[in-house]
C-alpha cells in the first residue's frame, strides 16, 4: 500500500513539475512569488549573472568593486524631449534624472510590445538599443518586418501603434494563459532545474562542482567560459562559433545587407509614425572588446555601412579605444562606468540634435 | 528532449510509473504512443506529420501486402519503399544532390540555379525509415504477419527509447513484446536503471568531455601540432563510441525497465581484430539491416568472388550515405569497404584463434585504422579530412593546446580506461543485492553530476 501511494505521489509530483516548468505563465508567476531572500527563493549570486550561472561565486573570484550610482545630469536648460528607449537588460533600472533635457522617459523592454503615444508638442526621440548577442536573432528575421511594412496597420492605429519586434506569443491565443508552444517550451530544462534545485540551501552542491571544475580542470561549468587572462567570465553563446550571438560566428555579406535593410525599414516606419529622431545603439559583447582576435566585425560592418539610414550612437568605438574597464568581471553586462559612458553619449546626442533643431526653428 | 536532460528524467519517471500503474495492455500502448509523440515533438513539432504520414502508408501497405498475391503484392511493397525512401531522399539528400549538380554544371561552364530546401532534417529520419522498411519487407517475405492494430504498429515505429537513434528494430522482436501484458519485475528495473546510469556516465562524463578536445582540434587543425591532432583523432574514436553506445545503453535500459528487450547495438567494437569483425560489433542493428535487406538480396557471396566484392562495396557506400548527405560520409563508407576487402586476409580462418601479442597487435592496428577513417566522418569536408590526416603524419610542431588542462587530460584517459575495463570484465549489470544496488545508484548519480560536462551537446547520431 505504501509503495502504491509513493508511486502515485511521484507520478503526480513529476507531472506537476513538467507542467509548471513548461508553461511560461506559471514560470513567471513562480518567479514573481519566490522571494530571493527566503529559502525558497531562486538562487541568485551577488557577483553577476555569469558567476551565478556557473556558481563561481563559490570560488570567490570574478568579483567587481562595489558599484556607485549613476550621475544625475547637470544640465539646467529647457526640458523638451520625450525619450523612448526600446532596449534590453543593459538599460534596466535607469532613472530619468540622468538624461539631459528629457521631460519624460519611457523604457520598454524587449519582452514587451512597444506601445507608444507621441506628444506632438514635444520632441520625440526613440533609441533602439540592442546587445550584440541578440542583434542577429532579433533583426535577421523577415517576420519582424511584416508590421513595419504594413502601412494600413499604421493608419488604423494612428499614432498608437502596437509595434513590436517580436510577436506577443499570447496575443492570438484562444485561452489567454495557454499556448501550444508552451507544451514544448525550449527553456524547460532550465525551468525544471530552477523549480527543483535552485534554492539557497542547495547552492553548496553546485558550488562544489564549480570548485572542482575551477581548481582541478581550470574551467567554468556549463555555458560560461573564463577569459584568457582569467579575469573575466564570458557567456558561451558569445564565443562559440556555432552560436548566432557569437562574436566569432560566420557573417556573410548577404546577412549584413539583410540587417541593413531591416534597420532601414524600421527607421522609415518610425519616421513615418512621427518620431523626430531615431537612433540605433549596439552594445558590444564583453568578448568583442576584451578578447577580439578573430572578431567577425558585426558592429563596425553595420555602423559603417553607407546604406544605413538610421544614425548610430557608437559605444563600440569608444569601448574599443579606451583603456578603462567597462564590463563586469562575472556578468554579461557592462559595469557602471560603461553604463555612464553610454548615458553621456546619449546626452551629448540629445543636446546636439536639440540644438540643431532649435537653430532650424523646429519645436 | 535529449536523454541527458532533466526533462527526460522527469518524463521517463512519469511514463514508466504510469506504465506500471495501468492495469491493461491497451492503456499501456496508448500511453507509450502519446509519450512517444510528445518526445518526438519536443524536438520539432511539425515533423510528426511526416512521420505520421509514412506510418499510415506503411500500416496499410503491410495489410495489403499480406492480403494480395503476385504483382499487386509487389506493388504495395514498392509503394512503401518509395514513400519511405522518397521522404528520406527529399529531406536528407535533395540539397546534396542539387548542390552537386550546381557544382558540376558550374565546372562545365553552364551554371544554373535550382531551388534548395530550407528545412531542418527531421530527427532520426534514417532510423525510423529503416525500421519501417524492415516491417514491410518482412511482411512481404512472409516472415511477419501484418499488424492490424494501428496503435501497436505506430508504436513499433515510434517507441520513444529507440525512435531517434535506434537500435533499428525488427518487427519480430518488438511487435510481440508490445502485445503482451508484462508484470512489474524489480530485477528488470534494476538492470534497466543500472544500464541507463552507465549510458549517462559514458555520455556526460566521457563523450562530452572528449568533445571539448575534438572540437578544438578540428576547428584549429591548421595551427595545431601533429601530437594535438593525433590526440583529437583518438579522442574522437572514444567520443563517438561513448556518445552512441551511451545513447543505446540509455535506450535499452529505459525499455528494459518496462520489461521490453531491445536488440544490442554494440559489442566492444574497439576490441575487433579486423574491420569485418568491427562491423559485427559496431552499430549492429544497422549492419545487420544492410546484410539482411541489401547484401543478401544483391546476391551476397553466392555469385562468385567479384560479385561478392562489388556487393560489399555497394553496402559500405550506401552505409556511408545513410549517415549523411556529404562526401565525407560517402568516402568514409567506401574506405571501410575497400579496407574490408584488402585486409580480409588478416582474419582468415585459422588465425582467428590467435591469442596474446599477435592479437593485441591486430586490435591496435584495427583501432588505428578505424580512428583514421573516423576523421572523414568528423571533418566538415574531405579537404579538411585529408589535411588533418596529412598533418598527423607530418610530425610537425605547432600549438599543443587541446582545450583541457593536463589534469583533465589524465582524467579523460582514466575515464576511457575505466570504461574499457568495465565493459570487458563486467559487460552486464552484476549487482543483485538491493543495498549494494542503492549504493551503486547513488555513486553513479554523484559521479555523473560532479564529473559530467553537460555542455548541451546533442547525441552525434541524432543528426542521422
Amino acid at each position: 500500500m505504501a509503495k502504491k501511494i509513493a508511486r502515485d505521489f511521484t507520478i503526480l509530483f513529476c507531472f506537476a513539475v513538467l507542467c509548471l516548468s513548461t508553461s511560461r505563465t506559471t514560470m513567471q508567476f513562480l518567479f514573481d512569488i519566490r522571494d530571493v531572500d527566503k529559502w525558497y527563493g531562486f538562487f541568485q549570486g551577488n557577483h553577476g549573472d555569469l558567476a551565478s550561472m556557473s556558481h563561481l561565486d563559490y570560488v570567490h573570484k570574478f568579483y567587481d568593486p562595489k558599484a556607485y550610482f549613476l550621475k544625475r545630469t547637470s544640465y539646467k536648460g529647457p526640458k523638451n524631449t520625450v525619450l523612448f528607449i526600446h532596449g534590453d537588460s543593459n538599460i534596466w533600472k535607469i532613472s530619468d534624472s540622468v538624461f539631459a533635457g528629457v521631460c519624460d522617459y519611457k523604457f520598454i523592454g524587449w519582452s514587451n510590445p512597444f506601445k507608444y503615444k507621441l506628444d506632438k508638442a514635444k520632441r520625440n526621440v526613440l533609441i533602439i538599443e540592442v546587445g550584440e548577442r541578440l542583434l542577429r536573432e532579433y533583426y535577421n528575421t523577415t517576420e519582424i518586418l511584416d508590421e513595419f511594412t504594413d502601412t494600413s496597420m499604421l493608419k488604423k492605429n494612428a499614432m498608437i501603434g502596437p509595434a513590436t519586434w517580436q510577436g506577443n506569443k499570447y496575443s492570438g491565443s484562444m485561452v489567454p494563459w495557454f499556448n501550444l508552444d508552451d507544451l514544448f517550451n525550449k527553456n524547460i530544462n532550465q525551468n525544471i532545474a530552477g523549480n527543483l534545485f535552485s534554492y539557497k540551501f542547495m547552492t553548496p552542491m553546485f558550488g562544489y562542482k564549480a570548485a572542482i571544475n575551477y581548481y582541478l580542470f581550470n574551467r567554468a561549468s556549463g555555458d560560461v567560459v573564463i577569459s584568457d587572462d582569467r579575469q573575466y567570465l564570458f557567456y558561451k553563446q558569445t564565443i562559440g562559433p556555432s552560436y548566432k550571438g557569437s562574436s566569432f560566428s560566420y557573417l556573410g555579406p548577404d546577412e549584413i545587407t539583410h540587417l541593413i535593410t531591416n534597420f532601414n525599414t524600421i527607421y522609415d516606419y518610425y519616421k513615418y509614425s512621427g518620431f523626430d529622431q531615431i537612433y540605433l545603439s549596439i552594445v558590444p559583447n564583453t568578448v568583442t572588446i576584451l578578447q577580439p582576435k578573430g572578431y567577425n566585425n558585426l558592429i563596425p560592418l553595420i555602423q559603417h555601412d553607407p546604406r544605413l539610414k538610421i544614425p548610430v550612437i557608437d559605444i563600440y568605438s569608444v569601448f574599443k579605444d579606451s583603456k578603462k574597464e567597462y564590463f563586469q568581471h562575472g556578468d554579461t553586462h557592462w559595469n557602471i562606468d560603461g553604463k555612464q559612458k553610454w548615458i553621456d553619449m546619449v546626452n551629448d546626442t540629445l543636446l546636439e540634435s536639440d540644438k540643431r533643431e532649435r537653430q532650424a526653428g523646429n519645436k | 528532449m535529449t536523454f541527458i536532460s532533466l526533462q527526460f528524467i522527469v518524463f521517463f519517471m512519469v511514463v514508466t510509473l504510469l506504465f506500471f500503474r495501468l492495469g491493461n495492455q491497451k492503456g499501456r500502448i496508448w500511453l507509450l504512443l502519446i509519450a512517444s509523440c510528445y518526445f518526438y515533438m519536443s524536438f520539432i513539432q511539425e515533423y510528426i506529420l511526416i512521420l505520421g504520414g509514412t506510418i499510415v502508408i506503411d500500416y496499410f501497405a503491410g495489410i495489403q501486402i499480406e492480403k494480395s498475391e503476385g504483382s499487386s503484392r509487389r506493388f504495395w511493397l514498392i509503394l512503401s519503399i518509395i514513400a519511405n525512401i522518397g521522404t528520406l531522399a527529399v529531406f536528407k539528400y535533395y540539397n546534396f544532390f542539387i548542390g552537386n549538380i550546381h557544382t558540376g554544371l558550374q565546372f562545365l561552364g553552364k551554371p544554373i540555379s535550382l531551388p534548395l530546401l530550407k528545412m531542418a532534417l527531421p530527427l532520426g529520419l534514417s532510423f525510423h525509415t529503416f525500421q519501417a522498411l524492415s516491417y514491410t519487407i518482412e511482411v512481404y517475405r512472409r516472415k511477419q504477419t501484418a499488424e492490424r492494430n494501428f496503435v501497436v504498429y505506430a508504436l513499433y515505429v515510434m517507441f520513444y527509447p529507440q525512435l531517434v537513434a535506434g537500435p533499428i528494430e525488427r518487427p519480430q522482436n518488438i511487435l510481440p513484446q508490445l502485445k503482451v501484458f508484462r508484470q512489474y519485475d524489480w530485477n528488470n528495473v534494476k538492470d534497466g536503471l543500472a544500464r541507463m546510469l552507465w549510458g549517462f556516465f559514458k555520455k556526460a562524463v566521457i563523450a562530452d568531455r572528449l568533445a571539448m578536445v575534438v572540437d578544438r582540434t578540428f576547428q584549429h587543425y591548421p595551427e595545431s601540432s601533429s601530437v594535438a591532432l593525433a590526440i583529437g583523432a583518438v579522442f574522437y574514436s572514444f567520443q563517438i563510441y561513448c556518445d552512441f553506445s551511451g545513447y543505446s545503453d540509455i535506450a535499452l535500459g529505459a525499455a528494459k525497465v518496462m520489461n521490453i528487450q531491445l536488440m544490442e547495438n554494440f559489442n566492444q567494437p574497439y576490441l575487433s581484430r579486423g574491420l569485418s569483425e568491427f562491423w559485427t560489433r559496431w552499430h549492429i542493428s544497422l549492419s545487420s539491416w544492410f546484410r539482411d535487406y541489401l547484401y543478401i538480396p544483391l546476391g551476397g557471396n553466392r555469385h562468385g568472388e567479384t560479385r561478392r566484392k562489388l556487393n560489399i562495396l555497394i553496402v559500405f557506400l550506401l552505409s556511408g550515405l545513410w549517415h549523411g548527405a556529404n562526401w565525407t560520409f560517402i568516402i568514409w563508407g567506401l574506405l571501410h569497404g575497400l579496407f574490408v576487402l584488402l585486409l580480409t586476409f588478416s582474419i582468415k580462418k585459422g588465425k582467428e584463434s590467435q591469442t596474446g601479442f599477435a592479437s593485441l597487435l591486430q586490435v591496435l592496428f584495427n583501432f588505428m585504422l578505424v580512428t583514421l577513417l573516423w576523421i572523414f566522418f568528423r571533418a566538415e569536408n574531405t579537404g579538411i579530412a585529408w589535411d588533418y590526416i596529412k598533418t598527423i603524419f607530418s610530425f610537425r610542431g605547432g600549438s599543443n593546446y587541446i582545450a583541457i588542462n593536463s589534469a583533465e587530460f589524465i582524467f579523460s584517459l582514466a575515464a576511457i580506461g575505466t570504461m574499457l575495463w568495465r565493459e570487458y570484465y563486467l559487460p552486464t549489470h552484476f549487482i543483485r543485492n538491493n543495498k549494494w544496488f542503492y549504493i551503486y545508484v547513488t555513486f553513479m548519480v554523484v559521479a555523473c553530476y560532479y564529473l559530467g560536462v553537460f555542455a548541451e551537446n546533442q547525441f552525434i547520431y541524432f543528426q542521422f
